[in-house]
This record gives structure tokens, sequence and C-alpha cells, in this order.
């Protein structure tokens, strides 16, 4: 009777580690859903700056925080200044530093504005 | 009778540690993606991804960086992918401005590969050679590429903040014909647009008016025709003016004109306008 058990267990066992096989190997989400809010921290870096050279040229603030929500991040100022420690440690030009700390400190003015209730 | 009941009980445990996997890996502990590099973006975040290049191109005019960033894309076909695009955003209702820089940016790669790798394609473009017929070299597949950071310290050398290469420039109009011939397309308003110095001028934002309506569309869209080229499908019977945004007398009175091929069949013919920079 006991021996039914254990291969009553072994038998679960092999069919969970079947599940889980086909859930993460052979069918995980699509390409779809890969969001650029798990692209490498790098390349997330590189998406900062590019928005950083825009509003160097441009100024316009609106159309930063919006291209900003490309990385679906609820803080901005938190990944620009991702961006900025990375830059540093890595060696970016103090032509690209400069702007994405212009970007921050731009974006940092608003950042009380940002999350107020409006009545 | 117990042989089977015994098989049978596998069979069940086996059934139920299959759903409990599947519970598992698909809703409790899907796959999460991290570390993703660009070229494994989904395609609207690759679109996101693309104009916001073309968008710090348009600021830094590094066309070395903008390159290295396009290729982390890995597109097949880097300008045609950035051309359509341009024109999908424009017809979209997108940003017209991100439109422009993704045209211009796909303009500009086009030239500088036609630069490197025929040096008169880049730098005909006479006026008495329409560069309809003119078909610019494929672009070669992107080469591996260091990481994005290495990419971005790389670059010291930034030009000025720039937003357009055409803003405050006039132009004037040097030809304005009608054409029969089914092989330039059916029913367009065809722009040319070339700067002072007779070189085609891409990212040209041209504006079309007809009554009760208004569209805009830039050169450099279709960099495969030219640079400096640009095309309108008009609708019959209907009466369109077309100006350049950057300043340019308006040209009245456009309507598709009707032709007749050599078989008596009738079809719609398009308008060559020529605009040449002062």
């Amino acid at each position: 009777m006991l021996g039914r058990w254990i291969r009553f267990f072994i038998a679960i066992a092999f069919g969970t580690a079947a599940g889980v096989g086909y859930g993460w190997l052979v069918a995980p989400p699509p390409s779809d859903e890969h969001q650029a809010s798990n692209l490498r921290i790098d390349y997330q870096s590189d998406v900062v700056l590019m928005i950083a050279e825009a509003y160097a040229a441009d100024q316009n603030l609106a159309a930063a925080i919006a291209r900003l929500s490309f990385l679906k991040t609820s803080q901005p100022t938190e990944i620009i200044q991702q961006a900025v420690n990375f830059g540093e440690r890595y060696g970016y030009s103090d032509g690209d530093l400069q702007k994405m700390r212009a970007l921050l400190a731009a974006v940092e003015t608003l950042t009380p504005l940002i999350g107020t209730r409006v009545p | 009778m117990n042989e089977r009941r015994g098989s049978l009980y596998l069979l069940t445990g086996l059934v139920l540690g299959l759903a409990i996997g599947l519970v598992y890996s698909l809703l409790i502990q899907p796959v999460q993606y991290t570390d993703l590099s660009p070229a494994l973006l989904s395609p609207a975040d690759k679109d996101q991804y693309r104009a916001l290049i073309a968008v710090a191109y348009l600021a830094n005019r590094d066309l070395v960086r903008a390159r290295a960033r396009l290729a982390l894309l890995k597109d097949e076909d880097t300008y045609g992918t950035l051309a359509a695009q341009a024109q999908r955003w424009l017809a979209e209702g997108k940003s017209a401005e991100e439109a422009r820089a993704l045209g211009l940016l796909a303009a500009d790669l086009a030239q500088a590969q036609a630069t490197l790798l025929a040096p008169t394609v880049a730098t005909a473009a006479p006026f008495t050679q329409p560069p309809v017929s003119t078909v610019l070299p494929s672009p070669s597949p992107a080469t591996t590429l260091p990481p994005a950071a290495t990419l971005s310290s790389s670059s010291a050398t930034l030009t000025a903040p720039q937003l357009t290469s055409t803003r405050q420039m006039s132009f004037v109009l040097r030809k304005r014909e009608t054409v029969c011939d089914p092989a330039l397309g059916k029913g367009l308003i065809i722009v040319y647009v070339w700067d002072a110095q007779g070189n085609e001028l891409p990212g040209v934002e041209i504006v079309v008016n007809w009554e009760g309506g208004e569209n805009r569309f830039f050169t450099g869209l279709k960099p495969e025709l030219g640079l400096g080229y640009a095309d309108f499908a008009m609708q019959e019977g209907v009466v369109y003016s077309v100006r350049l945004a950057s300043g340019s007398e308006p040209v009245f009175n456009l309507t598709a004109p009707t032709c007749t091929a050599a078989n008596g069949e009738t079809f719609l013919g398009v308008w060559i306008l020529e605009f040449l920079q002062e």
C-alpha cells in the first residue's frame, strides 16, 4: 500500500516537471510582450541619453516626460539618475552626462507636481 | 481488474502533476525576460525605440551614433524600415515631428550609404535629370556592435542642437508640369526639392490643401526614389494647392489630369512640381 502512494507521488512529480518545463521552455510569453522596461541597464541608459539629447535641443519637457514613459517607470527621476550613475561609471562623455543631468534637473522640478491629485 | 486500477492511479498522479506544473509555470511564476537587447523588443516598442533614435539624431545630427543605435534593432532593411515607419506614423496621426525625424534619418542614411559606395550618386541630382529612376544601393548587413554604453561614450563631437535644416528656407517653383506616364504612378502630386547647390533635400515638409482638408508630407520618405522626392495621392475631381511649409509660393489649381493610353484606356496622370532653394 505504501509503495502505491510512493509511486503516486512520483507520478505527480513527473507531471509537475513536465508542466513546468512546458510553461517555461516550450510556451514562454510571445515577443509581443517584450517591453522596454526589461532592457538591459546600458540600453536603458542609452534610451535616457536619447531623450536627453532631444530635450537639450527642443527644451520640450512635456515631450521628454512622455518619452520617458517608454521605459514604463513610475519614477522618471529614478531612471534618469540610474542612467547618470551608469554613464559616470562607464565613461560617458561630459557632454552626454551634462545633457542627462539637465534633464534630471528639469524633471525634478516637476516631481512635486507629479502625483498631485486634483480634487 | 486490479492491474487496470494500478495503472490508473499512476495516470491520475501524472495528470494532477501536469496541471500543477502548468498553473505554476504559466500563472504563478511565468517566464519574465530581463536584460533584453533592443532587437528582442516587441514590434511596438521597437517602433518607439526607432523614433527615439530619430529625434536624438534630429537634435545632434550624429549619424555614426544613430547608425550604431539602429544596428542594435537588427532590422534587415534599416532605412526602408525607417521610411515605412515615418509614413505609417504620419498616416496614423502620430507626432509629425517624430515622423519627420524618421524620414530625415532614413534619407541621411541613404545619402551616406550612397556617398560611401558611389560618390557620384550622392552629389548628382542635376535638374535636367529627375531622380525618379534612381535606385540607391541596399544597406550592408549590420555588423556586431559593442554595447550601447560604449557607443554612447565614444562620441564626443556633438554639434550644436539644430531642429531642422530646412527652417527659414525659402524656395521657388522651378517646374510645374503634368506627365502621362503610368510608370511614374497614377493620380500623384510628385514634388522634388533641391537646395541651392543642386543637392536633393530630404526632410522638407510639404503642405497640401483642398476644400475642407489639409495634409502634410515630407521629402525623403522614399529614399529609393530620391532624397528630395515626395508624393501625394490625389482624388479625382478634387482641386489641390501645394506649398512648402518652410516657405514657398503656393501652387494652385492642381487636379488629377486625365490621360489616354495607346490602347485608348484612360488613367490619371501625375503633377510634377520642382522646388529650388533660393
